[in-house]
């Protein structure tokens, strides 16, 4: 890339930006959870993070109280309210009445209109665009977990629902945690200052052990089968470059401000293999028959060696994955001065490190989203996490085409569109791809 | 005797190049500057054929003898160049290699072959052009680094078919790396994204070797994978510009695309990180996968500059080379006749044993997705992927492609990951 390129400004985020500037503070803040009163949660997705995350929002402000949960399982709701109702760090506050456990694949709409002021969102990410828009347009604050799309059209739909949570003064905050970490905030103004000169490589990486693998519960159908092994399913986990290396990936955008430029990457799936459970989900779904029992191993890859180019021309590495081998989890930036673990310390011509208060960054997520509710200040980090998630997407599309792709094509050209819509979601058949080839084509 | 420390002539290897050829100097310095260069072509397929023509086009060069394993592949190049002595089968290249009338031989075989040939050249006295990858094994790195040492005490001249040690624009381009041009490097990529597979199809009536010789890319025991195969060109560029080899490696790849029976078992793909001293992480790319983006070359990004490694510095130190374009093969060939001509030998038997070491450690953590020190590696792991000497064409099966977890080599770093910080 040519020097020209290299030099001036890092900062990338284009029209989006210049949109959600135009946007803010048009409308005036109407929303009726600001000041002192109670704030009413809603949790919608039971699963693990659903639990930790409405326990870190009740934890996150004692002016906080669940009235609600949702999730595709009814079994879930009342698991999760029992635990929360034994649970002795949040006596009072849980006030779940019967008919505020939502169930089914219509749960996101039923919370979203009920009387909570706040939801929280923990479901498999396939769905969280159509679920965060719904909540947006019913008028509710949002915590959303991280990936909130699987998709191009679901991050569409984010950016389009974080336009509207603007206007209507809604806030939406996401867990990517790190953004929250108070070392790694002070750390970025420095960055972003030129401390450690012009930026010019990275590296993120989350490569770990394996996953969970669900069998058939009884009575369950296939698509509700799937959805219990969302991770497995591109469409509804995105894949794990978009589930779970969003985060490292998420920091390599806050390093450069922005999201690449272009986009290179190869991926594959050389061990994941769950044959003998795969079997026998597809015995108890097809009366028997183990015919087309690979589709049950799920589409998802094993890893991807991803390479992101920035606005100046820096060239960056993602590494992720699941498999045997040596764990990665972290960032390293470097630049013409020096170089950051992007956590809360950097060396070179000048070095620093973070010495102050360092709360747990899925804690304070929570406490700065409440304060913003309460000082009429709604942090709005929607159009943030889509383009990280698009850029998650973006690699993954590179991993399975086999294509460098730029940055202006993904927003503007792909119509990527895998998610099944809100119709066709009932219990019944599943959705199912097959294991990309690494050359298919690009839609 | 070396740059730096990490050649150890050790025990293995030593034992496969013995005592110095009593012929020592025989044809060492060409006094007489009209006596021809006399050249063997120890493997005649498409590269060999190559380098053969190109070595018939120098001045005062006459190519001598041909070795194959196999007859149709000595018979066109022997018509074509007027060849006398054609030799042909497993114990060709030994035979071509006692000739008395050969003053250098390109060793252009199936890559599996070569450290065993390069030691016994050097051991026959024979100046060589030595293809990458040199070696695909972490023995045979270890035979062609004590070959390599013994050519320089027998001043035979070892020149590398790695295609930027011969090409002035990246020798010029290195020079001002070294200088400073670019400032310290901080980040640095190459790949190989060849977008192409060439599988050979199989002959119903020839043995398993035979076949999978023919199409050797597809087998890692002959070609070490495709990142030993071709990638090793630009995995040197890296070690060239960082003037070291890299300490760790991490690397993933699978076999995504290519799986049927014509593909072997290598990979289709391998994305891997290197991190050379002081902890500057650079990425390696290569894929063989149809209908991908084509990517080949490298970039090196430092405190003060970018280059692209062949002939741009962008930066403080803007430069572009404008001096004449070569093709690396002929230069790297001209360069070798020049040196026996004038008596004064080159050795790029470091560089073609760095690059094909460097290769084989992001094959190997690939295979195995262990990040590992090229130290403990290097101390430990007692990989051989060395061909039998008494091979056949016969039967061979095919090993399963590698699968991670189960994959291992006695010796492998598996404790000590050189985990980061």
């Amino acid at each position: 890339m040519g020097m020209s390129e290299k030099k001036g400004s890092s900062i990338g985020r284009g029209a989006l930006a210049a949109t959600t500037l135009a946007l803010a503070g048009a409308m005036a803040n109407k929303v009726h959870a600001k000041g002192s009163g109670i704030i009413k949660l809603g949790l919608l997705g039971c699963g693990g993070r659903g639990n930790g995350a409405i326990r870190q929002c009740l934890a996150g402000d004692p002016g906080t109280e669940v009235v609600a949960l949702a999730d595709l399982f009814e079994g879930k709701t009342r698991g999760t309210r029992d635990g929360l109702m034994k649970d002795g760090n949040f006596k009072g506050r849980v006030k779940i009445d019967d008919d505020h456990l939502f169930s089914g694949f219509d749960c996101h709409e039923k919370i979203a209109a009920s009387d909570v002021d706040l939801i929280c969102m923990a479901t498999a990410p396939g769905f969280r665009g159509r679920q965060l828009m719904a909540a947006i347009k019913a008028g509710k604050h949002v915590f959303t977990e991280k990936p909130v799309a699987t998709d191009v059209a679901g991050c569409k739909e984010v950016i389009e629902a974080s336009k509207l949570a603007e206007q209507k003064g809604l806030a939406i905050v996401c867990g990517t945690q790190r953004r929250h970490e108070m070392s790694r905030v002070e750390l970025f103004k420095r960055i972003h200052a030129g401390e450690i000169g012009e930026l010019v490589g990275g590296q993120c990486y989350w490569y770990g052990g394996g996953i969970w693998y669900h069998g058939v519960d009884a009575n369950q159908s296939e698509l509700e089968w799937q959805c219990k092994n969302w991770y497995h399913f591109t469409w509804l986990s995105g894949d794990q470059i978009c589930e779970q290396h969003i985060h490292n990936i998420d920091v390599m955008n806050w390093c450069f401000n922005g999201p690449p430029r272009k986009i290179t990457a190869m991926g594959g799936r050389q061990t994941r293999d769950y044959s003998n459970q795969a079997k026998e989900v597809c015995r108890k779904l097809n009366k028997g028959s183990e015919q087309g029992w690979e589709k049950y191993n799920g589409d998802i890859y094993d890893h991807i060696t991803a390479e992101f180019e920035y606005a100046n021309g820096a060239r960056c590495m993602s590494f992720s994955g699941h498999g045997p081998g040596q764990g990665r989890n972290g960032e390293k930036i470097l630049g013409t001065k020096g170089a950051s673990d992007c956590q809360g310390r950097y060396w070179g011509e000048k070095e620093w490190r973070y010495q102050g208060p360092n709360p747990d960054g899925m804690l304070q997520e929570h406490v700065d989203l409440l304060k913003s509710i309460r000082d009429g200040k709604p942090l709005n980090e929607g159009i943030r996490i889509a383009e990280s998630c698009l850029t998650a997407i973006g690699a993954r599309i590179a991993a399975y085409t086999g294509k460098t792709i730029t940055w202006d094509w993904l927003i503007n050209e792909c119509k990527q569109n895998l998610v099944p819509p809100q119709e066709k979601m009932k219990p019944g058949p599943g959705f199912f791809y097959p294991i990309p080839t690494g050359n298919e084509k690009l839609m | 005797m070396t740059r730096r420390s990490f050649v150890k002539t050790g025990a293995v290897a030593a034992a496969g190049a013995t005592a110095l050829s009593a012929h020592l100097g025989h044809h060492l310095v060409f006094a007489d500057a009209n006596a021809k260069v006399r050249i063997g072509v120890i493997g005649c397929g498409k590269r060999g054929a190559e380098a053969a023509r190109a070595c018939a086009k120098i001045e005062g060069v006459q190519v001598t003898a041909l070795a194959d394993v196999f007859q149709d592949q000595v018979d066109a190049l022997k018509a074509e160049l007027k060849v006398a002595n054609a030799l042909v089968g497993f114990d060709a290249a030994a035979k071509l290699l006692a000739l008395k009338d050969v003053d250098a031989v390109l060793l252009t075989s199936v890559s599996a072959f070569r450290p065993q040939q390069f030691a016994a050249a050097i051991e026959a006295g024979k100046h060589v052009f030595l293809e990458a990858p040199a070696a695909i094994c972490l023995a045979g790195v270890r035979m062609v680094q004590a070959a390599a040492a013994k050519a320089g005490e027998k001043k035979l001249s070892v020149v590398t078919g790695l295609n930027g040690r011969h090409d002035p624009a990246c020798i010029e381009t290195m020079k001002r790396i070294r200088d400073g041009a670019i400032g310290t490097i901080q980040s640095a990529q190459c790949y190989s994204n060849v977008g192409v597979a060439e599988p050979v199809r199989k002959q119903a009536h020839a043995s398993d070797v035979e076949n999978q010789m023919r199409n050797y890319r597809s087998y890692v025991w002959l070609s070490g994978d495709h990142i030993c195969d071709r990638h090793v060109n630009n995995l040197d560029i890296l070690n060239w510009a960082f003037n070291a080899l890299p300490d760790s490696v991490h690397g993933l790849g699978s076999r995504q695309c290519h799986k049927g029976e014509e593909y072997g078992n290598v990979y289709d793909h391998f994305g891997i990180e290197y991190a050379y001293p002081n902890d500057i992480r650079t990425i390696s790319m290569c894929r063989t996968i149809e209908g991908t983006e084509e990517r080949i070359g490298e970039r090196l990004a430092g405190t003060k500059g970018v280059s692209n490694g062949r002939g741009v510095i962008e930066g403080a130190n803007a430069w572009k080379y404008d001096g004449p374009k070569v093709d690396p093969l002929v230069q790297a060939l001209t360069d070798l006749v020049k040196a026996i001509q004038t008596g004064t030998p080159v050795n790029d038997g470091q560089a073609a044993a760095e690059s094909a070491l460097t290769a084989v450690l992001g094959r190997e953590s690939a295979y195995s997705r262990l990040q590992f020190k090229r130290s403990a590696f290097e101390a430990k792991c007692t990989q051989s992927l060395l061909p039998p000497q008494d091979l056949k064409l016969g039967p061979m099966p095919v090993k399963p492609p590698a699968m991670p977890g189960p994959y291992v080599w006695e010796g492998f770093p598996t404790g000590e990951g050189g985990k980061k910080k």
